[in-house]
């Protein structure tokens, strides 16, 4: 399974905090998001930002392996 | 002692955050220093507090990476930076940032690299609560 996080402005959207996504062979970053899409379509439109396993992300073709935890973000507003 | 990063809901000292960076090493020379903190007014609306959510470990792993490539960029003797999530009523503190190095020029550039950094980089978001309404936060530039 793949752990996917959403925090602010995106866990507001989707009205989770978290979701699980089964894994398949070829799973990619940018296929994920695909499939989040379907299901979150505007809060998929505000992630901008991805990290993997707690380190960015911005290259939708990363292939996923399996129990990694996602996060799909919104542009940042700390500070 | 407190660490030298920190993510945290209390508020911080100021006082406490510069005592620990001036006891890191006596060859400091200058200090700079930032403090964000929460305006009571944005984008024409009265703010009364603000609410901040963060993917916390990451939002530490990157701050303690910013806090690194600073001292190496600028050759400072230490930083310190301090963040607060959950809700800060408008006036109180939300971030505070110190660097020290052997000359002035070096920390206040430090300084500056370091909340630009941070906003780029740490996975923190604020919404504003206001009598009209809350807004997640649209960063500035």
């Amino acid at each position: 399974m793949i752990k996917v996080l959403f925090f602010g402005p995106i866990a507001a959207a989707t009205g989770e905090r978290d979701v699980s996504v089964a894994h398949v062979p070829g799973l990619t970053l940018g296929s994920l998001k695909e499939v989040l899409a379907a299901q979150y379509p505007e809060a998929m439109r505000l992630a901008t930002m991805m990290a993997v396993n707690g380190e960015h992300v911005r290259d939708l073709s990363l292939p996923l392996a399996d129990n990694s935890e996602v996060a799909f973000m919104a542009r940042f507003s700390g500070g | 002692m407190k660490a030298a990063v920190s993510i945290q809901q209390e508020d911080f000292s100021q006082d406490e955050e510069i005592a620990a960076l001036k006891g890191s090493s006596k060859r400091i020379g200058g200090i700079a220093t930032f403090l964000g903190c929460a305006r009571d007014f944005s984008e024409g609306r009265e703010v009364t507090e603000i609410s901040f959510d963060a993917y916390g470990s990451m939002a530490l792993s990157e701050l303690k990476k910013l806090r690194s490539e600073a001292i190496e960029k600028f050759g400072l003797l230490d930083a310190r930076i301090v963040h607060r999530i959950g809700t800060v009523k408008s006036g109180e503190n939300i971030v505070f940032i110190t660097a020290g190095a052997e000359h002035r020029a070096a920390a206040l550039e430090a300084c500056r690299w370091l909340i630009d950094e941070l906003k780029q980089r740490v996975p923190i978001w604020k919404k504003e609560i206001t009598p009209q309404g809350d807004s997640w936060v649209t960063p500035h530039p």
